[in-house]
């Protein structure tokens, strides 16, 4: 804990003061329910972090834990009249147990294979969804889910209630990175042959790390379908994979930090285009696909390391350079007086 | 029994389209160890194309023409300006950067064409011909000969010609290749270039049969890859029989289970198949570990 206030005291002070400044700054409800929705993506995208970023494998069915998480709150509290506490609870250990299935199931795989076995993971829960009609009400969806009201049901309460959590999600895993278990994983990310050798059990940490991206997914989805009181399949498919895909990948897969710029950053895109399609008529069909899809290309062309270290490395060489200037400059002074005196 | 047969068929033919996607993975991944995840968006570019061509008043055949080589040309581009700009990225970053390429060309297509379904019109008539008591469209026929064809052109490349020997050349070391005087940037291209006219042509053969719109592409590409793990990553032979044998089940499924879980039916297949044999059917011909 003291190593990661050493190394993220300053960033994690920058980070709690925006947050709990935001709703105040921005007082529009909409923007607060921007907020929000930030927040239950970054849930989301700092697991997939840990997956990617850290275990060096690739999760394309992310939004499918989304999905698990978030029907498995929305039937238990509907259908069965359980408290939201309860079902959000039960929305971490179902895609947890999803993953550790899946996860034990695919660990010996690599490559393409994983992320062709996360994918057609996706559809089948998707699908699942879909089918499963007497549950989850198929294609229609379901309707008055209950608000989750620990603090009360206002919009502001919901968004401190849902930065909460990610403020938990991000401190246990910036905690991580700096324990035994960080350490594993950046050598599993270097190589696995090595990490093997050095006797890490590549499998067990791979796998958990996919489990806790699961649960990650899953309580956000939970609290997704309280905070929206409605649910269909659709949001649940390859489409919302895709993007929190981009999200991690524009911020920087190896950076916790980077997942949660990525978020705000893709997130405001999206409100961006969204206004820009009411003011130009002509932007029918998807136009977040488009730029979506040209952020992954170009990312991987000419920033693969992702936005956040890409920044850190350049204002760290500018500091070096700062510095050298400085001591170059002390020296010309000295030669300086040197002379005067002589 | 007839029924039986019924699905069979109708196995039969999407297991073909199948096929084409999964060897045109195949012969680009043999190459240059990619695997392109755009692949599915050339079969709707194909189509598209062709249908957005028709609509404008060109006739059938030189529609079809300028689809296909516009289709090629694009594949070819994707290969010199992006694929070939990352020579030196990991298979993590390659697969965000295919994906990220197919829902570009998703989201144009969208843009340009619309969310519409389009219809082409079928090359004979729709009647269908009854096989004793099997009902089977003639578009089927021209589907199944176009992927006989296609099969058989590109085993005739790869086996009994120079350039297919300079292209397996390259499969089976890149370095001995180069000092051979036979250029792997070359032989992806032209891997490439190949991958999008078969495409293309599937995309066309089946747009009469399956409406075809702007987001056809993810499903058959995602198909086609299944059947290229199934077969073996990397063995051209052993995915085309996997991807019929795919179309089968999936149409079993579909007729005697549910329709609506029709997809889901392909990939428990796929996900049932990494766990017990990642390798595949007929084995993985470059040995690597997920194909890398």
């Amino acid at each position: 804990m003291k190593q990661v206030i050493d190394k993220w005291g300053k960033s994690f002070g920058i980070y709690l003061i925006l947050m709990i400044v935001f709703p105040f700054v921005m007082p529009d409800e909409y923007y607060r329910s921007v907020g929000i929705i930030i927040g239950l993506h970054a849930i989301v995208t700092i697991g997939l972090c840990l997956v990617m970023g850290l275990a060096g494998q690739i999760s394309l069915g992310q939004a499918a834990f989304w999905g698990i998480g978030a029907y498995t709150s929305a039937v238990l509290t509907t259908k069965y009249g359980l408290s939201p506490f309860v079902g959000l609870v039960a929305s971490a250990i179902i895609p947890g147990l999803f993953a550790f299935i899946l996860g034990r199931a695919i660990a010996g795989l690599q490559g393409y294979y994983l992320a062709m076995a996360t994918l057609a993971f996706g559809y089948i829960v998707q699908i699942g969804i879909t089918e499963w009609e007497p549950v989850t009400g198929g294609a229609n969806g379901m309707i008055s889910i209950p608000k989750v009201t620990f603090f009360g049901d206002s919009e502001l309460s919901m968004y401190y209630l849902i930065w909460g959590v990610v403020t938990c999600v991000l401190l246990f895993s910036l905690n991580l990175l700096h324990s035994r278990v960080g350490r594993a994983f950046r050598a599993i990310h270097k190589s696995e042959i090595a990490a093997t050798s050095m006797g890490i059990d590549v499998r067990k940490f791979k796998l958990n790390a996919f489990v806790v991206s699961g649960m990650f997914a899953g309580i956000s989805g939970g609290l997704y379908a309280h905070y929206m009181g409605i649910l269909d399949p659709q949001p649940f498919g390859l489409h919302e994979s895709i993007k929190f895909l981009t999200m991690v990948v524009i911020g920087g897969m190896t950076s916790i930090w980077g997942a949660l710029v990525g978020t705000v950053l893709i997130n405001f895109i999206s409100e961006g285009l969204i206004m820009m399609s009411e003011v130009i008529p002509g932007l029918q069909g998807d136009i977040d696909t488009i730029v979506f899809g040209a952020i992954l290309v170009l990312i991987v062309m000419f920033m693969p390391e992702g936005l956040v270290p890409r920044l850190r490395t350049l204002y760290e060489k500018s500091q070096a350079k700062k510095a050298k200037a400085k001591a170059a400059n002390l020296q010309s002074d000295q030669r300086v007086e040197r002379k005067a005196t002589t | 029994m007839t029924e039986f047969l019924q699905y069979v068929a109708n196995g039969l033919v999407s297991g073909g389209i199948y096929a084409i996607v999964a060897v045109g993975f195949i012969t680009i991944y043999n190459v240059s160890k990619v695997i392109n995840l755009a692949q599915g968006e050339f079969l709707m570019l194909g189509g598209m194309v062709a249908v957005a061509m028709i609509g404008m008043n060109v006739p059938y055949v030189i529609a079809v023409v300028l689809a296909i080589l516009l289709v090629t040309l694009v594949g070819i581009m994707m290969q010199k300006y992006v694929i070939a700009y990352v020579k030196k990225a990991n298979p993590i970053s390659l697969i965000i950067l295919t994906i990220g390429i197919s829902t570009l060309f998703r989201g144009v297509a969208s843009l340009i064409w619309g969310k519409d379904a389009f219809a082409l019109a079928p090359i004979t008539s729709n009647e269908p011909i009854s096989f004793g008591g099997v009902m089977v469209a003639q578009q089927s026929l021209w589907i199944l000969a176009a992927v006989l064809i296609i099969l058989f052109l590109l085993w005739y490349l790869m086996e009994r010609t120079i350039l297919g020997k300079k292209i397996n050349a390259c499969s089976v070391n890149p370095m001995a290749a180069r000092l051979m005087g036979i250029s792997p940037a070359k032989m992806s291209m032209l891997a490439f270039a190949i991958s999008g006219a078969t495409g293309a042509i599937a995309g066309i053969v089946i747009a009469p049969l399956s409406v075809t719109s702007y987001d056809i592409g993810v499903l058959l590409g995602i198909k086609g890859f299944s059947a290229a793990i199934l077969g073996g990553l990397g063995n051209p032979l052993g995915a085309a029989v996997a991807a019929f044998l795919l179309g089968i089940v999936e149409s079993l499924g579909a007729g005697y289970v549910s329709s609506g879980m029709k997809d889901a039916i392909a990939f428990l297949v796929l996900i049932g198949m990494l766990l017990v044999k990642p390798s595949g059917i007929f084995g993985e011909r470059s040995v690597g570990k997920g194909g890398l």
